[in-house]
């Protein structure tokens, strides 16, 4: 590679990680949050669940309810649980026949809790884990633009690992070694970019194309091939591209029937071995074409993606329809399968989601790293003073934006668990001033100060001082106390009371070992001449 | 003693370590150049990219070489901005890329006027 080219590419590498920095940090340190999000949801409601219990509802009890609310004839209505919480999601598409009145042809979404048979729309549902996974992808910015801004960051940091691995290739094994924590400030964040970057590479690059594709593939990739194949007929397009049972027509003759899907929904689960339902669509509700479709996953460790259907006709419960999910799972829905999982992180447990989380923060400390390396780099004698004053502000405020989501997040928590009332049917409101109001402060407050030590350490204090609190929190206010909760084995409570116990134990000693970098410099420095002198 | 190990672990790299930031009489300021080779590799990476994935979703199985573009579009969009920068002259790239689009685009065409039963089984 010639010095011409390395340069150029060391320079789109610094361009283009210093653009979407702030937003990545917050992707990561939201998403990584978010690997936890059923466990918080299941931890703010005091609902715990048994592990691997998805979809274990009495589906012909929960359709009698809902039945009793909402004019079904005609509709496909389909029912999923894709989090491990208690409540199973519910939608219906507009009713197909004509004559219908308006509010058959409307939408019909909400959750139902299978325990209680209560309904709660999308926002009478809203958690704070739904919260932190939203965030992840600016859900709050209205749509499609929070959405389209999050899907470039990922391709942006796509681009940002491949130019940096392209400039770091040639030392990326003596680099791997190095780390001069004593000399200057530069070489400690640039030893710790390089060396965690290499670390965290892979995890990195699938982060960084399964965002991309999760949140953009199908409008931005997809988008041009509307027009260009499908003469901008999307609705063909995605329908080839389901996973979906072709649709079995609608004949407009009302039947009343006596169904008994609980007895189809098993029968599918034991056609094959280790499979569980995903989803139960009954689709032309009512109708004498009506037709129940289960689909079933198998386990990870049986097969890491795939997907077996079955379909019964209702008015005689024949097997219309099979799909083994061993062996004749189809690309698309393998390869969708496949990005999800590897996104998600579902696939093995705890163990691997406490070591997704773990490598989620090592990506946010390679932002920072990187942001401080272009700062450090730049705070020289030759560029201008107010060049310099400049460079140090964005800093500042980087930081401040960035550190202080930890406190603000373990403030959320505490503040969840307090004040939100399981009435609120706004619940939603109260999240966003908790969380936003208070990290807009605690940025004003850093960037002012303007001290990146200070920032560090006491984000640092402040986010393990309200991290124990959330433990104690949850138990002053739900008695849920955390010895209770692991002798009970209410596993999701206690998951997230242990993981605030130990971020915050983790958080405090690091905030204990800190010491102004100024001194320590200087000193490391003498030492280390001295001793080379010698 | 310990200072010791601390030297011994630095010294051998002393030379070879990573320059930062970039030097910049490698790096052409003029705004022209980095407008064309960013535009070439945004946008006219863009294009070749779908188009590149176009050509053997109407001749084989458009479902899977679809739901392909879906995931491995973006790694190859990817590659396709980092090129134009290895020119010297961005313009040249954009010259390359729009070659490569009217290419793959009359190909298209081409196989649409030939063959239209390809475009109507969709």
């Amino acid at each position: 590679m010639s010095n011409r080219i390395y340069n150029v590419l060391f320079h789109t590498h610094t361009v283009s990680g210093l653009v979407i920095s702030v937003a990545l940090f917050v992707i990561f340190f939201a998403g990584s949050i978010s690997f936890f999000r059923d466990d918080i949801i299941n931890w703010e409601r005091e609902q715990p669940i048994k592990e691997n219990s998805q979809m274990d509802i009495d589906f012909n009890l929960a359709l009698d309810s809902i039945e009793n609310q909402h004019h079904l004839y005609g509709r496909d209505v389909t029912i999923r649980q894709i989090h491990q919480e208690r409540r199973v999601m519910v939608s219906a598409t507009p009713g197909k026949d004509s004559t219908a009145t308006e509010s058959a042809l409307s939408r019909i979404f909400f959750y139902l809790d299978p325990a209680t048979q209560q309904q709660y729309s999308y926002f009478e549902d809203f958690t704070l884990g739904e919260f932190m996974y939203r965030l992840h992808f600016f859900a709050q910015i209205p749509y499609p633009y929070g959405y389209l801004l999050s899907g470039f960051v990922a391709f942006f940091f796509l681009f940002a690992i491949v130019t940096g691995v392209i400039v770091h290739w040639k030392k990326i094994i003596s680099n791997f070694y190095v780390f001069r924590p004593w000399a200057k400030l530069k070489t400690v964040w640039t030893d710790a970019h390089t060396a965690l970057g290499l670390i965290g590479l892979p995890f990195q690059f699938i982060y960084a194309v399964t965002g991309a594709v999760l949140i953009i593939g199908s409008t931005v990739m997809l988008g041009p091939v509307t027009s260009l194949l499908y003469d901008g007929n999307s609705d063909k397009m995605f329908k080839d591209l389901s996973t979906d049972v072709a649709p079995f027509p609608f004949t407009n003759k009302p039947q009343n029937y006596e169904l008994d899907i609980n007895k189809m929904v098993l029968k599918a689960e034991q056609n094959w071995a280790g499979v569980y339902a995903s989803q139960v669509v009954l689709q032309n509700y009512g109708d004498a074409n009506m037709h129940v479709v289960v689909d079933v996953k198998p386990e990870s460790d049986k097969k890491f993606a795939g997907l077996g259907q079955m379909a019964f006709k209702a008015s005689t419960g024949e097997v219309v329809f099979e799909r083994d999910p061993y062996t004749e799972t189809s690309y698309i829905a393998g390869a969708q399968d496949f990005l999800i999982k590897l996104h998600y992180g579902n696939f093995g447990g705890y163990p691997l989601k406490i070591i997704y989380f773990i490598f989620g923060i090592i990506t946010c400390f390679i932002i920072l790293s990187g942001v401080l390396i272009w700062v450090e780099a730049r705070d020289k004698k030759s560029n201008t003073p107010f060049k310099r004053k400049a460079n140090q502000w964005v800093s500042a405020i980087f930081l401040a934006i960035s550190l202080s989501m930890y406190p603000v997040t373990a403030f959320t928590f505490s503040v969840v668990k307090l004040f939100k009332d399981v009435n609120d049917p706004q619940p939603h409101l109260l999240i966003y001033k908790a969380f936003f109001i208070s990290w807009l402060i605690l940025t004003i407050i850093f960037s002012i100060k303007k001290d990146n030590y200070f920032t560090n350490k006491y984000s640092l204090l402040s986010g393990s001082i309200l991290g124990f609190l959330v433990p104690v929190t949850n138990g002053v206010i739900s008695s849920n106390w955390i010895w209770k909760t692991f002798n009970e084995q209410q596993l999701q409570i206690f998951v997230v009371d242990a993981f605030w116990l130990s971020t915050s134990i983790i958080s405090l000693l690091i905030f204990l070992k800190l010491k102004p970098k100024g001194k320590l410099e200087q000193a490391k420095v003498k030492k280390a001449k001295a001793e080379y002198a010698i | 003693m310990e200072h010791s190990a601390y030297i011994i672990i630095v010294l051998p790299f002393g030379n070879n370590l990573i320059k930062m930031p970039a030097n910049k009489k490698h790096l052409d300021p003029s705004f022209h150049q980095r407008f064309a080779k960013i535009t070439a590799g945004f946008i006219g990476g863009f294009m070749i990219t779908i188009t590149l994935f176009l050509v053997p979703a109407i001749l084989t199985d458009p479902v899977i070489v679809l739901f392909t573009l879906k995931f491995a579009g973006f790694i190859v969009w990817g590659t396709l901005m980092i090129i134009p920068f290895l020119f010297k002259n961005g313009w040249k790239a954009w010259g390359i890329y729009l070659l490569a689009i009217i290419l793959l685009s009359s190909l298209l065409l081409l196989i649409k006027i030939q063959s239209p039963e390809l475009y109507s089984g969709l």
